[in-house]
């Protein structure tokens, strides 16, 4: 049996340590919020995050987040809220298939705690998810909200 | 919500319409609508027709005969119910409607699918219609509740009101009985000037749950007893397993079975991963089958090779060959574009459940009424036996008209009877099995006469089309098929002779409908040349453009719209980042809907090139979400920008040889450009938005290059040039 935390509640699968991650959530704990794009840690889709940091749980097996603490965009926020992130998804209506978009906020989100007054560039080459209907533009808007108003509540 | 009303007012060819004064007048005709009406009573609410329910709170649930892959018809088509029935759009839940004739609302009534940017354009009278209709019935209602002439009412966010002394009710306490009283014989649609909701650039109804990883796409399916199928098809399109040897594979543990599917292998597992791990090793044989010799490389030399062979026509105005005889000046130029793949983040997928002669299917589609066919034909179950359900489609851009991958699940469900079996597909699968984008190859005359106008355009394009392969009941004739030459007929430039031939050269490769299908290499090849065109009579290509327009004001208006935002140069200049920034303009008509875009970029020393800005002016008519709309024209730049910098399909003996997005990749975050949207309702028919804005931007990018640097791109992808 493997002792997994995932947004922050314990749960015990039994999996072989080279699963991946990600079908791990979505076969064995089913939570879909997490998606499969490529398989091969190409296009982001299936980013959570480890300890805080974004990974693609596509390539990383489970057996590396033992011990750890996983964090999906099911968890990403308080139950019933919606994390800065997601708030400016919204505000800015990022989405259109919406596919890739967990897979985008996980990754702004480590990237914004990483770097929490980012420039225009560095919003512009911090995110290398792919989204095939072009979302990037609002994506890039919605980051720059985001991060206006995270800093903003810390005052 | 409980609503045993069946109330369906949409029989075939229910309305027949005809402009009033104030709006437009609809006039009803619904056999065996009273009989029906027998059946329906509900103590907390009802259907009002097949669009349209109301349950006790008020709450309207809407039918949807169109899915969502990312357009915004979640948003757009609830816009146009709570219009007319005068409802705020929160109160509008959108689910997707079954199966069945009710739904068939394009085409006369015959058929219906998603795509070709027709969702908005097929239900704007019908979903206006359904709304208006049930608003009707509730104020019958109320009427007849208080004892008062329903002249005397009005509506309000979901209320009847009586203006005399100032009573009101819901919607949903007067929901079952207005579903009981007879639909109107014919209603008002609201004047435009009285628009609460369209126009309006409303938020989508679909954006929290895809915020926060509940919005459920096909991959995501869950029920008790699932179980996962991954599939290996023949390398070599169209190819048969021959042989296979499953005892490796069935060793693992968490794998079930190992099955035959047309033209490859499954393995049944309990997860994705447990599954794919046992495909990796099984040894499978497969027959090279027809299409083993062939080579997309030497399948674009035959193309090119036939460019000036005589073809059908397409359209055939003046007299081309005078005008190429008398011309003073005649130029010509050969384009090429390759086999392009959909790429939706999603991969296909799909599950199935066969058990007690019932067929249930859960799938992403295009054409809801495609899936129960290939179910139906696969089980032999009949029609009215076969359930589809429709989840969020994560992309579609064409690819999902096709049933490939639901006619595997099915196979698969009648093998494992009584179990559900989910099909899902890798990112290799997909990108090696998919319907591609056609390949072209076009030739382009033009004649000027001793002023140097333009006298004749002669287009000949050679390749084949998704109508012939696909759909073959679309084409006017056996020899003309219009899904490889829309986008060279019927264009606005008054130039006197214009021709436009088509020569049929079968694609071996499986072919499809790619977002603007052939609009999206028409665009390119006919914008590219008009520019041609100008340099070679050294005008300024704005300019040049318009002095052909002067008889197509719409035209005219968007061309000169996006000239406005961008501030036109048509020379290059030195920019504030030391760099030689130059621009270039395309405009192109499809789907109804007219474009205009003009690009700005630069090149590095390294000779890669930069899309610092698009400028994108639109009238479709009549824009339903502006914000939607802007969302669709920043997607559809996108998608056509990947493909011109990046994409191409290449076949190799037979199999296509991309399989991830290391060899196959799309547009990144890095490469998208900022892009300024703007409309002008033009008026008429509404035109479509989810493809219009994709054929002009190859164009633009590419003349903004040749203004830049002298060089005229003629094949796509751009990596193929060096441009240094």
């Amino acid at each position: 049996m493997t002792n997994l935390n995932i947004n922050g509640k314990s749960l015990q699968l039994d999996v072989e340590d080279e699963m991946p991650l990600l079908w791990v959530l979505r076969d064995m704990a089913g939570m879909t919020g997490t998606k499969f794009g490529c398989g091969k840690g190409l296009c982001g889709a299936c980013t959570v995050h480890i300890d805080g940091r974004a990974v693609r749980s596509c390539v990383t097996p489970v057996s590396f987040s033992r011990g750890k603490s996983i964090t999906t965009i099911e968890g990403l926020a308080e139950p019933g809220q919606n994390h800065p992130l997601q708030e400016a998804w919204i505000i800015e209506q990022v989405p259109q298939c919406g596919y890739c978009q967990s897979g985008q906020i996980m990754a702004a989100a480590a990237f914004l705690k990483s770097n929490p007054d980012p420039s225009e560039e560095e919003i512009k080459d911090g995110i290398t998810n792919l989204c095939r209907c072009g979302t990037y533009l609002r994506i890039r808007a919605a980051i720059r909200t985001a991060a206006k108003n995270i800093a903003e509540q810390s005052v | 919500m409980s609503s045993p009303a069946t109330l369906t007012l949409s029989r075939r060819g229910f309305l027949a319409a005809t402009a009033g004064a104030g709006g437009l007048i609809l006039g009803f005709s619904l056999p065996g609508f009273a009989r029906e009406l027998q059946a329906t009573a509900s103590a907390d609410g009802a259907n009002f027709n097949a669009f349209v329910a109301i349950d006790a709170q008020g709450i309207v649930t809407m039918q949807m005969p169109f899915i969502e892959m990312g357009q915004g018809t979640y948003t757009a088509l609830p816009m146009l119910i709570a219009e007319e029935l005068d409802v705020d759009l929160s109160a509008v839940r959108p689910v997707q409607a079954g199966p069945g004739a009710d739904y068939r609302i394009m085409f006369n009534n015959s058929i219906r699918f998603t795509g070709d940017s027709r969702s908005v354009r097929s239900s704007w009278v019908p979903l206006r219609t359904a709304g208006a209709a049930a608003r009707s019935m509730l104020i019958s209602a109320a009427a007849e509740r208080w004892g008062v002439n329903a002249a005397s009412l009005r509506t309000s966010e979901g209320f009847v009101l009586n203006p005399g002394n100032g009573e009101k009710l819901g919607y949903g306490e007067l929901a079952s009985l207005a579903a009981r009283l007879t639909p109107p014989d014919d209603v008002v649609l609201k004047d435009p000037s009285l628009y609460k909701l369209l126009g309006k650039p409303l938020d989508r109804t679909d954006v929290i749950a895809k915020t926060n990883g509940s919005a459920e796409y096909g991959f995501d399916f869950q029920m008790d007893g699932l179980r996962t199928a991954v599939v290996k098809q023949s390398p070599v399109h169209r190819g048969n397993v021959t042989a296979y040897k499953a005892e490796a594979a069935l060793k693992f543990p968490g794998v079930f079975s190992v099955d035959e599917i047309p033209h490859g292998i499954a393995v049944v597992g309990k997860s994705y991963w447990h599954a794919k791990r046992a495909l990796d090793v099984l040894e499978v044989e497969f027959d090279q089958g027809e299409m083993k010799d062939f080579n997309s490389g030497e399948y674009a030399s035959k193309l090119l090779s036939r460019v000036r062979e005589p073809g059908v026509h397409a359209e055939n105005k003046g007299d081309v060959d005078a005008a190429l005889e008398d011309a003073d000046l005649v130029i010509e130029a050969s384009y090429e574009l390759p086999y392009l793949a959909h790429v939706t983040m999603e991969p296909m997928c799909s599950t199935a459940l066969v058990a007690d002669n019932k067929c249930t299917v859960w799938t992403p589609n295009q054409g809801v009424d495609y899936v129960v066919q290939t179910a139906a034909q696969i089980t032999g179950i009949s029609p009215e036996n076969i359930t589809v359900h429709t989840p969020y489609l994560g992309g579609g851009f064409g690819r999902r008209f096709q049933t490939d991958f639901v006619a595997q699940a099915v196979t698969l469900a009648m093998k494992h009877e009584g179990t559900p079996i989910k099909v899902l597909w890798s990112r290799e699968e997909d990108m090696q099995h998919d319907f591609y984008r056609p390949m072209l190859a076009a030739h382009y005359r033009a004649a000027f006469d001793r002023e140097h106008n333009p006298t004749a355009v002669f287009i000949t394009n050679v390749g084949d089309g998704p109508w012939r392969q696909l759909a073959p009941e679309f084409m006017s004739s056996p020899d003309l098929d219009n899904s490889v030459m829309e986008g060279t007929i019927h264009q606005p430039y008054g130039i006197a002779n214009w021709r436009a031939d088509y020569v049929y050269e079968h694609s071996p490769a499986p072919i499809g409908f790619w977002r603007s299908v052939s609009n999206s290499y028409n665009g390119f090849c006919k914008e590219s040349f008009i520019d041609e065109m100008a340099h070679a009579t050294a005008r300024d290509p704005v300019e040049f453009r318009r002095d052909m327009l002067v008889n197509d004001p719409r035209h005219l208006a968007i061309l000169n719209r996006a000239v406005e935002m961008a501030q036109w140069r048509s020379s290059s200049w030195q920019a504030d980042d030391r760099r030689t920034h130059a621009m270039g303009v395309a405009l192109h008509k499809s789907f109804g809907t007219i474009v205009a875009q003009i690009a700005e970029i630069s090149l590095d020393r390294a000779g890669l090139l930069q899309v610092h800005k698009v400028w994108c002016a639109v009238d479709c008519g009549f824009t339903v979400n502006p914000r939607i709309a802007t969302m669709q024209m920043e997607s559809a730049i996108a998608f056509g920008l990947s493909a011109m910098l990046h994409e191409e399909i290449s076949i190799k003996d037979g199999a296509t040889t991309a399989g991830n997005f290391d060899d196959y990749p799309i547009l990144t975050a890095q490469q998208m450009p900022d892009i300024e949207v703007a409309f002008i309702n033009g008026g008429g028919v509404v035109g479509g938005i989810g493809e219009a804005g994709t054929p002009p931007i190859a164009p633009a990018v590419c003349n903004a290059l040749f203004a830049l640097n002298g060089q005229r791109i003629r094949s796509l992808p751009l990596r193929k040039h060096n441009l240094a």
